[in-house]
């Protein structure tokens, strides 16, 4: 039996929620980065942070609360590449599912 | 540096690890591009197999421990760590259904050691993270451990080691029950005198272990063995009734905690 079958006859209703949390949690780890000896999240938090000096180094706190000496643009730069990717791809599936409803 | 990953797989009288294995280690093979070592025992083996592992290892399995569905065949995980044949190691359990690179992270942010302190239960987001008791910690989990063939990595294995030996005197200690040996349970009181009662949160993976829980049914969505949807259907009970809710799950690695479902997804 294929799934569409198993759904109609289960009289399974699509849980928006629970759709909308698994993306959530599948995107979120893509956001990580490991860079210059830290690990980041690519956040708009952070990208903005970063983009406001124009020191060529900055210390900053890492997600393991660990401060690391930066090179601010190669950060700045991978963060904002992994964010804008994820993040497109994110929302492509989120319009998929939105269509489910 | 070599990597690869090592599954432990001993056949108990209901299930087949050996079957679980395989189907684990095809994935990994495809989404991870490491080899895979098995740690087995002669009788798991079959006597036919298509599949061609980096290396078997036998070893005798100890195999006192049961849980309500029957003999479980989990001791011994301490081992990984003497028998990896790679410099650094992904231990996974084999009913980790690999979906993706996801896992090949855990080198990039890792120091010599990382598991997962945290779970997400797919259709029942807001669980509560597991405790060994009201008394003691959250539990870490064993289902994927990266490791480094590191003086502190062995350290963190001995413990296990010794935490086994001694798991009634420890289930004492931290208010759990004895009954049956697990290895999270053990992981998490091992990491934790390995590092002087301290939390160390490098020794964390940084993403959620995301578990197919109770009441949720897992099926593929095509029969390509090696395809990555899932349609995932949760008997939600409401006021005495079930009510079915369903969701679909693409590239996503899960862990799936009943077996019989891990099984019917092997077989089609």
């Amino acid at each position: 039996m294929d799934t569409k079958t198993l759904i109609a006859e289960a009289k399974a209703r699509f849980n928006h929620n629970s759709a909308k949390a698994y993306l959530a949690e599948k995107y979120k780890n893509k956001l990580i980065v490991a860079e210059q000896g830290g690990l980041w999240k690519a956040d708009p938090a952070t990208i903005s942070f970063l983009d406001s000096f124009d020191t060529p180094q900055l210390v900053l706190i890492d997600t393991f609360d660990n401060p690391v000496q930066v090179y601010r643009k190669e950060l700045l730069e991978k963060l904002k590449q992994v964010y804008e990717s994820t993040m497109t791809e994110w929302y492509i599936e989120w319009k998929e599912l939105e269509g489910k409803r | 540096m070599n990597r690869g990953v090592i599954l432990f797989a001993f056949n108990s009288k209901k299930y087949n690890y050996y079957d679980m294995a395989e189907y684990t280690a095809k994935r990994i093979n495809h989404f991870l591009d490491l080899p895979v070592t098995l740690v087995t025992d002669e009788q798991s083996l079959p006597a036919y197999s298509k599949y061609s592992w980096d290396e078997i290892i036998k070893v005798t399995p100890d195999k006192n421990n049961f849980r309500d569905w029957g003999q479980w065949i989990n001791k011994g995980r301490y081992q990984a760590f003497e028998l990896s044949p790679y410099e650094e190691t992904i231990l996974l359990d084999a009913d980790y259904v690999v979906n993706s690179s996801k896992l090949l992270k855990t080198f990039e942010t890792y120091n010599d050691f990382c598991c997962h302190s945290k779970t997400n239960f797919l259709m029942y987001p807001d669980a509560p993270q597991e405790v060994l008791s009201a008394y003691s910690y959250e539990t870490l989990w064993a289902t994927v451990v990266t490791f480094k063939k590191t003086k502190r990595a062995e350290q963190i294995f001995q413990c296990l080691e010794m935490v086994q030996k001694n798991y009634e005197h420890y289930a004492n200690i931290h208010s759990f029950v004895a009954g049956t040996y697990r290895n999270d349970y053990a992981l998490t009181l091992a990491l934790r005198i390995a590092n002087g009662h301290c939390v160390l949160p490098g020794d964390y993976i940084p993403w959620d272990l995301v578990h197919v829980g109770r009441n949720t049914q897992v099926y593929k969505n095509n029969d390509d063995e090696l395809d990555t949807e899932y349609t995932v259907i949760f008997d939600n009970w409401k006021k005495g009734k079930i009510r079915k809710e369903y969701i679909t799950i693409k590239d996503m690695d899960f862990h799936v905690m009943n077996k019989d479902i891990f099984v019917e997804m092997i077989n089609g």
